[in-house]
């Protein structure tokens, strides 16, 4: 690796997997991923969408589903703006054994190097008639985001109404390279890096 | 100029009398700051949680900001409404915090009021709801005309915010 003296690009490296949900209602449930990010950012190495496997919970023994499916995943970018989110998409059989959707989240690239553990709400649009309701039911056919990386973003959000329903916990390992050398701060000496782990649990259990 | 990135999420909200909420937030900066990309203001959707008493919102925040001072730093303001089954919106709450000055993950708590009316608008709000409103949001972040408020305390709304610094050791800023 030759040293860069005056690197006009920083890195970030992301490795991780997308460990298991709660979903108290359902079983049999596969994930999607996906990652959204800003014009300057691009992809240098890595995979960036997948599908998980179906899996399903072991009744009495473990009440969360698990995925352990990987992410491995490096950028490139001059700006940190528009930094990467991972959105996922959750799916699993209604009934009728249709495929319907069961949770979109998503949720920031974690910021600072070292391992965090993220616990990301999940949630499904909602019909916003009756009518609809009752249609969408009969059809077996349950509303969904035609392109589910609208849940990263932030305009438009305020004609969306959802229900949450769930949880997806993610692990995430972050390194990144040259940020210091281009001026950025992105941990404070005072402050030492958040405990990963005390942060990811109960983090939906305020 | 030194650059601030401010990036995270409003998570959701808990502790509010009931659920179905959505929340339009803000940031407001000094004069010295300029915006250089990303939206400064936004609504989230509502949620209606199935079990929880949090309304999840996962509404994305990121933003760019120059600076050649520090007077000012970014606050960000929140309103968080609640939206009833006929699709009326009611005021449950302002708050605000300030985005941290030290960089790093932060997650973030804000506190929230709701300004109280009279014994009758407190009375008729029982049964139509509704309720008095602040004619000028700037009192949200601002303390200077707040004493004339009789207010009451609502539900928290959860933030995690990264905040990262460029430049500020080249102005000698320490942070």
């Amino acid at each position: 690796m030759a040293a860069v003296a005056n690197p006009t690009v920083f890195l970030l490296m992301v490795s991780g997997q997308i460990e298991s949900a709660q979903f108290p209602e359902f079983d049999d449930l596969y994930c999607k991923y996906c990652f959204v990010y800003g014009h300057d950012w691009a992809p240098t190495s890595g995979l960036e969408e997948g599908i998980s496997q179906i899996t399903s919970k072991n009744r009495g023994y473990q009440p969360n589903l698990v995925w352990n499916f990987p992410i491995d995943i490096t950028f490139k970018s001059t700006n940190p703006f528009g930094w990467p989110q991972i959105v996922l998409s959750v799916y699993g059989p209604d009934v009728f054994g249709n495929d319907v959707v069961r949770g979109y989240g998503a949720v920031h690239v974690p910021f600072t190097p070292g391992s965090h553990k993220r616990t990301i709400p999940m949630f499904v649009p909602e019909s916003t008639s009756m009518l609809q309701k009752f249609t969408s039911w009969l059809m077996g056919r349950r509303p969904e985001f035609i392109d589910p990386k609208v849940v990263a973003r932030g305009e438009g959000r305020e004609v969306t109404r959802v229900r949450s329903q769930g949880f997806v916990t993610l692990s995430f390992n972050v390194v990144t390279k040259d940020m210091k050398k281009l001026g950025y701060e992105v941990s404070s000496a005072a402050m030492p890096n958040p405990a990963a782990a005390s942060m990811g649990d109960g983090l939906h259990r305020y | 100029m030194a650059e601030v990135h401010v990036i995270g999420q409003i998570v959701g909200a808990s502790g509010f009398p009931s659920n179905s909420l959505f929340c339009k937030w803000g940031i407001h900066t000094g004069g010295a700051w300029k915006l250089l990309s990303g939206l400064r203001e936004g609504q989230t959707q509502v949620d209606h949680p199935q079990f929880d008493n949090v309304a999840y919102w996962s509404h994305p925040i990121d933003v760019h900001f120059a600076t050649k001072g520090l007077q000012g730093w970014p606050k960000l303001h929140v309103q968080v409404w609640h939206q009833d089954s006929f699709g009326r919106s009611e005021l449950y709450g302002y708050g605000f915090c300030h985005v941290p000055s030290s960089p790093g993950f932060h997650p973030l708590d804000c506190v929230t009021w709701r300004p109280l009316g009279s014994w009758q608008e407190q009375f008729s709000q029982l049964f139509v709801g509704g309720g008095p409103q602040l004619l000028n949001s700037d009192l949200i972040y601002t303390g200077a005309d707040r004493y004339r408020l009789q207010t009451r305390a609502m539900g928290t709304v959860h933030l995690q915010l990264a905040v990262l610094l460029r430049n500020f050791d080249r102005y000698g800023v320490e942070s």
